[in-house]
């Protein structure tokens, strides 16, 4: 019954101004519905029956999208309510939890699906080394996929100060000191981004500013030109067909009652002879339903934790009570442990070799070799060296999230990580 | 190759979709379910069993249940306790339990420029009781209790001069008669010896203050401050006056009312602004104005409040200036002169000029916090482990027998910061003499040195006692 009424819509004047093409009926409809349609159009009409199985991506991609999308719409939600201002930022925290309705639901959702943004930003490029699908053509899109991860560690960053309470206020002074160690232009750069020496009135209007204008600007950019570079490398990276035999063509299959001989062109009992294997399906339903589902558990999944923890609100922040230690986020502590053993190392050279080597690696590592498969065995170097990294930089941020206590001295996970100073002992 | 039919993938749309309908529901429900609530529906069903007439009943129905809220922008605060607390200005409601009962005694209060946190600290921005009240986690101004609630009078009052708070006065004046302000700072004024006290009541807890005042150093180790030792209403009262001392700014609008009118206030403004250079008391003081001895037995209140607003038109031909004083500073004017300008009472009145030198510096003596180490009466000092003076601070009873005025004059302005010990491999005594250089006036001075050489006994029998 709804089907039958959307299509009476869809073949009204007014429907078919709108809806070019109604419920497909046919695959006519199915290829024009995803030509013509601009929410569609960044599909291929038809894509390799590869893209639809799980394993391939386990979506990865997709769910950073979904999250970035919901943090856009968590986040203009938020801007109601919140000022950027040292003496109502806390305040409006405080109003969103206590008297705006969904305030502190949509809070939640906005602080988890941002920790999950990175946590799924990165996994995603992790797929991509994986499955060497950096290789020739997608070279500049994995260099555009690494600008986007670092985009949304900077969202991730300047959100975190936006609340102005104690976990904010120390968490970002301790990640602008980092960048205050680069030699030369740190001092600057840091000053530049704080518009100051210390976090203050000049610092939270920055972060803010980047935080709701400019960063979400360059990322919805970029994440255009990587979708739209992914359609035109061809869709997801698959590895090379064998040629098929002579009995995996169509023609074969068909019963063999009429010949083309004469064209002398193929032998064969159809025009199609010596077409591959038609190995496509159409994006609508096939991936277009698979999408909606990836979007129904992305939602799930933030919901989850928004509904069961409140997202952080300490005391308001205060320059005069340090906490003991004082961490960066979670995404900068494998950073921070490195920075506690030197500055110089950890602060400039470590993060600077990361980016570098990353940007350069598809330009190194050309040879079409295990492109689209898992693990492939013939890459067992590169995988060694991108794997021993990743795990030290996973251990260093491990140490610093759960093993480093008051004064970063290393200690058991379980006791207390940070100790305020007491205020009213 | 046969297409995949979708229909494989329509369990997961039943599945999925139910799962995030379902989150979304508890979502809605966890944000509708308000504590409040249940309490303003408490409210009502009470409104509606008193109602006893239609139209009360229909007005009990009308009752919004919603947000209520006060806001404060003169203290950059909202306060929402009467989100819950719904009757705290309906009398009818006296001696009913929390939170619906009434708040006695709010007149001098009103709660729309009030609002309720001023006094009563806790978290106005929160709409639960927990977080309302100050007892969760990350927030550092739990309600204060009861018993100590005077402390806040003095966010906007003197702590001398707050009609219906004893315990504040007192634990105010326990404290310049201790001589606290010898090794504290206050508002910029004392030793530096001990930490400075102009947030204290911020920063420690009442059970802190308290522990702290009868065993410091068994609370901060290594403290050289001696055990407070007095009677326990008293460490009552000091423990409050700590908790008043939270260096929170108020806006004009609120500290307007610093000075309450009264006779503190009134001997102060008297003292100030020199009506001794023209009136005397007790035949001391100018002469240029008629003398102030009895003031109230000649005119009454009215004829005060009308002579200072404007002399001349009461006393045609006087010459007393038309001072701008306020209204308030008029009552207090006028209280202090109906009540205290008998000549019996000048010892009392502490209005310098009408004191002697030795009087002056006694009170100097006191100012400064000297007390505090040197003894009341500046004849025994406390303890000072280590120091070669019998472990003590020395008393100062002999002083003139040691120093001649200018020497005493440096060793104040100058202090000694290393004190001699006892055992010169033993520890540094914790004590010292802090160096009052720009601390102190140089009238102050004068009169200290003046107090602290009569301070000798001046027959033998009196130096025997020591």
């Amino acid at each position: 019954m709804p089907k039958r009424l959307w299509n009476l819509f869809c073949r009204s004047r007014i429907g078919r101004s709108i809806f070019r093409v109604g419920l497909p009926a046919s695959s006519l409809d199915r290829m024009r519905a995803a030509v013509s349609s601009f929410v569609l159009h960044i599909h291929p009409a038809k894509v390799h029956a590869r893209t639809l199985k799980f394993s391939t991506t386990f979506g990865l991609g997709l769910i950073s999208l979904y999250l970035f999308i919901i943090l856009s719409v968590t986040g203009a939600l938020l801007m109601f309510y919140y000022v950027p201002a040292t003496d109502q930022a806390y305040q409006s925290m405080k109003d969103l939890e206590f008297v705006v309705s969904a305030g502190q639901v949509v809070r939640n959702i906005h602080s988890w699906a941002a920790h999950l943004m990175v946590l799924f930003v990165g996994l995603h490029m992790c797929r991509v080394f994986y499955t060497a699908a950096y290789k020739p053509p997608r070279e500049f899109n994995w260099v555009v996929g690494l600008a986007l991860f670092l985009l949304t560690l900077g969202l991730s960053f300047t959100g975190y100060l936006l609340p102005w309470d104690q976990l904010a206020y120390w968490a970002i002074t301790v990640g602008t000191s980092i960048a205050g160690y680069a030699p030369l232009i740190g001092e600057k750069m840091k000053f530049i981004l704080l518009g100051g020496h210390t976090v203050g009135q000049a610092a939270l209007i920055r972060f803010y500013v980047l935080h709701v204008v400019a960063l979400p600007a360059a990322m919805a950019l970029l994440i255009a030109i990587h979708l739209w570079r992914v359609r035109t490398d061809g869709g997801l990276a698959r590895p090379e067909e064998p040629e098929p035999t002579p009995e995996q063509m169509p023609a074969a299959a068909l019963p063999q009652t009429k010949t083309y001989g004469l064209m002398e062109l193929a032998r064969g009992t159809t025009p199609s002879v010596g077409a591959p294997p038609d190995d496509l399906v159409f994006t609508w339903p096939h991936l277009l339903f698979r999408e909606i589902l990836l979007f129904l558990f992305v939602f799930a999944l933030v919901l989850v934790p928004a509904i069961l923890w409140n997202a952080p609100l300490e005391e308001i922040a205060n320059a005069v009570y340090p906490p003991n230690p004082a961490k960066a986020p979670w995404y900068f502590l494998g950073l921070q442990e490195l920075v506690s053993h030197s500055a110089f190392w950890g602060g400039v050279v470590v993060p600077g070799l990361i980016v570098t080597a990353l940007a350069v690696l598809p330009y190194l590592d050309r040879k079409p070799k295990g492109v689209g498969v898992w693990f492939s065995g013939e890459r067992k170097v590169a995988i060694a060296i991108f794997s021993v990294c990743l795990a030290t930089m996973l251990t260093l941020t491990a140490i610093g999230c759960w093993f480093r206590g008051p004064n970063w001295a290393l200690q058991a996970p379980w006791k207390p990580h940070v100790v305020a100073e007491e205020r009213r002992p | 190759m046969t297409e995949p039919s979708p229909r494989s993938l329509y369990p997961w749309f039943t599945a999925l979709g139910l799962l995030v309908g379902a989150l979304v529901i508890v979502a809605y429900y966890k944000d509708q379910f308000r504590e409040w609530k249940e309490w303003q529906h408490a409210y009502i069903q009470q409104e509606l069993a008193r109602a006893t007439t239609p139209s009360q009943k229909a007005a009990a129905g009308r009752i919004p249940v919603e947000i209520r809220q006060t806001l404060l922008p003169g203290l950059d605060r909202v306060d929402r306790c009467e989100t819950c607390h719904l009757v705290v200005d309906d009398a009818s409601y006296a001696g009913f339990q929390q939170p619906l009962a009434y708040h006695v005694n709010h007149d001098q209060h009103p709660f729309e420029k009030f609002g309720c946190t001023i006094c009563h600290q806790g978290q106005g921005r929160a709409t639960t009781r927990e977080a309302a009240h100050g007892q969760v986690a990350h927030w550092d101004h739990p309600m204060l209790p009861m018993k100590y609630i005077e402390s806040a009078c003095a966010k906007c009052h003197l702590p001398s001069d707050v009609p219906g708070a004893p315990q504040l006065a007192r634990g105010h004046a326990l404290f310049n008669e201790l001589g606290c302000i010898g090794c504290h700072k206050l508002h910029g004024v004392g030793g530096a010896i001990g930490p400075e006290l102009d947030t204290v009541g911020d920063t420690r807890s009442p059970e802190w203050l308290a522990k702290h005042f009868k065993a410091p150093s068994a609370v901060t180790a290594g403290s050289a401050m001696p055990p407070v030792a007095v009677s326990d209403d008293d460490l009552e009262a000091l423990t409050l006056y700590m908790l008043s001392l939270t260096g929170e700014p108020m806006s004009d609008y609120y500290v307007s009312m610093k000075t309450l009118p009264g006779l503190e206030a009134g001997r102060r403004l008297f003292a100030e602004k020199g009506c001794i250079g023209c009136h005397s008391i007790g035949g001391k003081g100018g002469t240029v104005g008629p003398p102030l001895d009895e003031v109230g037995k000649r005119h009454d209140a009215e004829w005060i409040i009308a002579h200072f607003r404007n002399p001349q038109a009461v006393t045609p031909g006087s010459v007393m200036p038309r001072f701008s004083f306020t209204e308030q500073e008029i009552r207090s004017l006028t209280d202090f002169l109906l009540t205290n300008t008998t000549s019996s009472m000048i010892g009392s009145l502490k209005i310098p000029a009408l004191m002697t030198p030795v009087e002056r510096g006694r009170e100097v003596f006191v100012k400064y916090g000297c007390t505090g180490c040197h003894g009341q009466d500046a004849n025994t000092g406390i303890r000072n482990p280590n120091a070669k003076t019998a472990q003590q601070v020395p008393g100062l009873k002999f002083v003139a027998e040691g120093y001649t005025k200018d020497e005493l004059r440096k060793r104040i302005l100058g202090g000694q910061k290393e004190i001699p010990r006892l055992d010169p491999k033993g520890p540094q005594p914790p004590l010292y003499m802090p160096a009052w250089r720009s601390r102190i006036a140089e009238g102050e001075l004068n009169d200290l040195v003046e107090y602290l050489m009569g301070l000798v006994p001046k027959s033998e029998q009196e130096k025997e006692a020591f």
